[in-house]
């Protein structure tokens, strides 16, 4: 069997969560042998080291200033041809997501995005948040080739046992691969500069969902964050997209990650698109009114209440001790 | 010369994030009092091609959706927004479910007809994020996904694609093109009154699916498996208040 992996790029870097992708290959292979590649879709990237002493890695003879989804998936599917992958794999961020379905239209393969789970019992299944993260999809794998894209986060990092005494630093075997200048155009990145660190920095992180109802409100969770010595608030996309908290305060897989000591989700239902971001936190504590909300299954500790009862009561208690 | 633009705006209908949903057998369910509204990273879609006719960059903006009846609600909603016209791919629930079936219904669609194909980047409830992309690619058209700005300067469009919440990146796209746009600080506007009149005698042109809805995959659905054991802390607000207090003590946040 052959298993593609697709380094994730991040600010010009190779993404290290890439590392996640080795552990899902050999949950897909299990006691299959199975030949992994590498393939890292720029060529402008520095490749730092080898996760796997058997993996060869193949570069794209394209730079990242260059990119084009189009050019770039028809290349990656021409490769899986010719190594006749049976699986693509890549992360689910937007700068793999733009071209990875892509390659499964030019390789007739099936297309399944935003997996957090792959079982290989007797079946192999990949498994994937759907209906706004209220159930879960289980997609059973027939003889196709499939290409899927998995959340960030969902694997453990890719670490080499003891008996892997021969990996190394050095690449076994690279093959760059070119495409069509016609299919090359010019790209700008723009950086909006952040010297916003309070998410990295804070101990615990209030964050707040659509379900505050107005930036006026955000008082009621900024007094919250207030009872903690090095706190900060946060929200989801949405609460962004309003301009009730500026987008350095976003969590979730077009936001930060984050890895505080405690996380206190306020009104936040809980998408796959904002958990990816708040796996890292060490205890995660829910405060929703809906005790279906999909936010409790990854939490340590529930409240079903109110946010607008119980944190004002929450403040009282607190001033009087 | 490519202006006026011909614009196609796919969209699709939603169970609204309060919906209650339920298991029947392996399959999703919601009950009849749920509320659906447009996708809204489609409602960014369409604000995006509402914008260009705001510039006199196009008087020709169609929306396109796949599923049952109940989606001629959220069809009439795009129109009362300022579309110019509205199509309704007559799809089961099941179908309007699988992205590559949907992708080929609306391919079969647009075929040649549209300089722009405009879609959101996902649908908040399925989260797939590939319909955009397949549509492009079996139509052969150049993308980007992501969008948060669209610039146009006749038959080449730059676009702002978001990679993070630093990073962007620009780059010109040829029409005809297919834009998955995410969502933004940019607000999608309310229907005007003159809207809801003209869009009240607006007939919206039905579409036949195309054949072959042959389940790509085997999939089934259940209620998510708890990656943590949540402990409910139990009774009146005040109890609860006093035992998240002690929690956060013992995790020396206080």
């Amino acid at each position: 069997m052959c298993i593609l992996i697709i380094a994730d790029i991040k600010n010009n870097q190779i993404n290290p969560a890439t590392a996640e992708l080795f552990t899902a290959a050999n949950t897909i292979a299990k006691d299959i042998i199975t030949t992994v590649y590498l393939l890292i879709p720029c060529n402008d990237v520095k490749i730092t080291s080898n996760y796997r002493p058997d993996v060869k890695t193949i570069v794209i003879g394209m730079s990242i200033y260059n990119y084009n989804a189009q050019g770039l998936s028809k290349a990656i599917a021409s490769i899986a041809h010719d190594i006749k992958a049976h699986y693509i794999i890549g992360l689910h961020t937007p700068f793999t997501i733009d071209f990875l379905p892509s390659i499964s239209i030019e390789y007739n393969a099936h297309c399944i995005t935003q997996v957090h789970t792959i079982q290989h019992d007797e079946h192999l299944t990949f498994v994937r948040g759907s209906c706004s993260g209220k159930l879960d999809q289980y997609i059973d794998i027939d003889n196709k080739p499939v290409v899927a894209s998995i959340a960030p986060g969902s694997f453990d990092e890719y670490v080499a046992d003891d008996t892997d005494n021969s990996i190394n630093d050095t690449i076994n075997e690279v093959t760059q691969i070119t495409i069509a200048a016609a299919e090359k155009q010019l790209c700008t990145f723009i950086t909006k500069e952040n010297k916003d660190s309070s998410l990295d920095e804070a101990d615990i992180i209030i964050g707040v969902g659509k379900g505050i109802g107005s930036k006026d409100n955000l008082t009621l969770i900024y007094n919250f964050a207030k009872i903690f010595p090095h706190s900060a608030v946060a929200g989801s996309r949405i609460v962004c997209d309003y301009g009730w908290l500026p987008y350095s305060k976003q969590v979730g897989i077009t936001g930060k990650s984050i890895a505080p000591r405690v996380y206190i989700a306020c009104a936040i239902s809980g998408s796959s698109q904002h958990i990816a971001g708040i796996k890292g936190a060490k205890t995660i504590i829910a405060i929703n009114k809906d005790n279906d909300a999909p936010i409790f299954n990854i939490s340590h500790y529930g409240v079903v209440e109110d946010i607008f009862t119980f944190i004002p009561q929450f403040l009282e208690y607190v001033k009087r001790l | 010369m490519s202006i006026p633009y011909k614009i196609l705006v796919c969209i699709k209908q939603v169970p609204d994030a309060n919906a209650k949903i339920y298991l029947e057998k392996t399959k999703p369910h919601y009950d009849e009092k749920t509320v659906y509204v447009i996708n809204r990273y489609d409602e960014y879609a369409l604000e995006e091609a509402l914008q260009l006719k705001d510039k006199g960059l196009t008087h020709y903006i169609h929306t396109i959706s796949a599923g049952p009846d109940r989606i001629q609600k959220a069809l009439r909603r795009s129109l009362e927004m300022g579309a110019d016209e509205a199509y309704h791919i007559v799809t089961g629930d099941d179908d309007c479910a699988i992205p590559y079936y949907v992708a080929q219904c609306i391919t079969d669609f647009a075929k040649n007809e549209y300089d722009i194909i405009l879609t959101g980047v996902m649908s908040q409830d399925a989260m797939n994020q590939q319909t955009g992309q397949l549509i492009a690619s079996m139509l052969g058209y150049n993308y980007a996904t992501g969008v948060t700005g669209i610039q146009t300067n006749d038959d080449v469009i730059t676009v702002t694609r978001e990679l993070d919440a630093q990073t962007s990146m620009q780059y010109a796209l040829k029409i005809p093109c297919v834009i998955a746009v995410q969502s933004s600080s940019i607000i999608p506007r309310y229907p005007s009154l003159s809207n809801v009149l003209r869009a009240k005698k607006q007939h919206i042109g039905m579409i036949k699916p195309i054949m072959s809805s042959q389940v790509q995959y085997h999939s089934f659905y259940t209620i998510p498996q708890k990656t943590t054991e949540c402990e409910f802390i139990q009774g009146r607000t005040d109890q609860k208040v006093v035992e998240l207090y002690k929690i956060l003590h013992r995790n020396a946040v206080v």
